[in-house]
């Protein structure tokens, strides 16, 4: 029996089904970093089933004189060892679709991470010769009226400030603030950032793709507001935001944010409720087995 | 050991200070009052800055007078720009505080700031 409709019946509920069940539920917000690895852990299942169904769609039939040999065929071991015949064009398609999807998001991948890069470094040419190094804020202050705080994450990473954040803040503010921007690079979110931007660049029209780079970004932002409620209460945190946001808005402009700021404010000012370990444990679980998942669909006899 | 980037940050930050076309000389005079440093070193900075288009310099006898490209303050908004530009371009690249809002979102925020914040000092 082909496995390809059990395949592509998987990718369907993971892309489309997935989404939906984590959209609806309450616990993403209050474990921020566990939601985020699950959403890394949907779009590689999602990947890996994509790429197997894709196989197994190029090979129809060839698994009916089964066999130990044929089993291990479908599981995509001993390629090209089984049988004496020469490769068919079947059999080249069968290796060149899979190896296709994972090169796209190889590709992906690395092209998110070195244009990031490249704008990074070509900001931080000129960030080294304007801003001020501030060994106070232990950040670099750059001279300018707007409300500005941000990071530029990497091997050669830099917290800025704009003057005008550091005249608008109190003092414990603004550490919240800079605070929130050194976990976005001690976490390493640029990474996790580029793989879903890379995930839905490549399954463009997938419901899983969408949701999965605009859920990591908001996730990557409670993470850092996590770390910044460490060190400072609520309010100080929820009034930066404020201001920072207040004095940001251009009279009359288009929203750009939508209302993650919103959501944000009110999950740092709302009670602050953990998951159970319970809930944590078996999700984390879920994460670590989902990738694998089609891998049994696939070769179910495979492991007995 | 300092960096070279150091030194060029620091001859630019006394060019835009003074205000004024200012020669080698000059410069390699202002830093010697905090710490020695070699005339051809700054020389050697002082035309890679040129190069890369942040100096300007005309002759004035035998030297060069040397003058920033654009102000502090243009680079300074242009680095604001770009960092507080449409992110769409480059999502990775820099991580914001918050995002750019609507008076909307940004009277919803305060209502949400108003209401919780009420309710937890009471």
């Amino acid at each position: 029996m082909n496995a390809a409709p059990a395949l592509i019946g998987y990718a369907a509920a993971i892309g489309f089904l997935s989404p939906r069940v984590m959209l609806r539920s309450a616990w993403p917000h209050r474990a921020p970093a566990l939601a985020a690895a699950t959403w890394q852990a949907l779009a590689a299942s999602f990947s890996i089933s994509v790429a197997l169904a894709a196989y197994h769609l190029a090979t129809p039939t060839e698994h009916l004189h089964a066999g130990v040999m044929g089993i291990l065929h479908s599981c995509g071991v001993a390629l090209g060892a089984v049988g004496s015949h020469a490769p068919t064009t079947a059999d080249r398609l069968a290796v060149a679709l899979p190896v296709a999807v994972a090169l796209a998001l190889a590709a992906g991948f690395a092209f998110q991470v070195v244009r990031a890069r490249r704008a990074r470094s070509r900001h931080r040419a000129v960030l080294d010769m304007v801003g001020r190094r501030s060994h106070r804020l232990d950040a670099i202050v750059v001279e300018h009226t707007a409300a500005a705080a941000y990071c530029l994450p990497g091997r050669h990473p830099r917290i800025v400030v704009s003057g005008g954040a550091v005249r608008l803040l109190s003092p414990e503010q603004l550490d919240a603030v800079l605070e929130h921007e050194r976990a976005h690079v001690a976490g390493r979110h640029h990474l996790a950032l580029a793989a879903v931007e890379a995930f839905s660049m490549v399954f463009l029209r997938v419901p899983l793709a969408r949701h999965a780079r605009e859920q990591t970004a908001l996730l990557l932002e409670m993470i850092a507001d996590d770390r910044a409620l460490r060190r400072h209460s609520r309010d100080v945190l929820a009034s930066a935001m404020y201001e920072m946001a207040a004095a940001r808005a251009p009279r009359g402009a288009f929203a750009m944010g939508g209302d993650s700021a919103l959501v944000r404010l009110q999950r740092v000012l709302g009670p602050r409720r953990g998951t159970h370990p319970a809930l944590r444990g078996s999700v984390a679980a879920a994460a670590i087995t989902v990738p694998l998942l089609p891998l049994l669909v696939t070769c179910p006899l495979g492991i007995v | 050991m300092r960096r070279l980037g150091e030194l060029e940050a620091e001859i630019m930050d006394r060019l835009w200070k003074w205000g004024r076309p200012a020669t080698v000389r000059e410069v390699v005079d202002d830093i010697n009052t905090h710490r020695p440093i070699a005339y051809t070193t700054v020389m050697t900075v002082a035309n890679i800055l040129f190069n890369k288009g942040w100096l300007q310099r005309s002759k004035q006898g035998r030297a060069w007078l040397y003058t920033p490209v654009r102000s502090r303050e243009a680079y300074s908004a242009a680095l604001m720009e770009d960092a507080l530009g449409t992110s769409e371009d480059r999502p990775a690249a820099l991580a914001h505080f918050v995002e750019k809002m609507s008076d909307e979102e940004v009277a919803a925020l305060r209502k949400a700031l108003r209401n919780t914040g009420g309710r937890s000092r009471t």
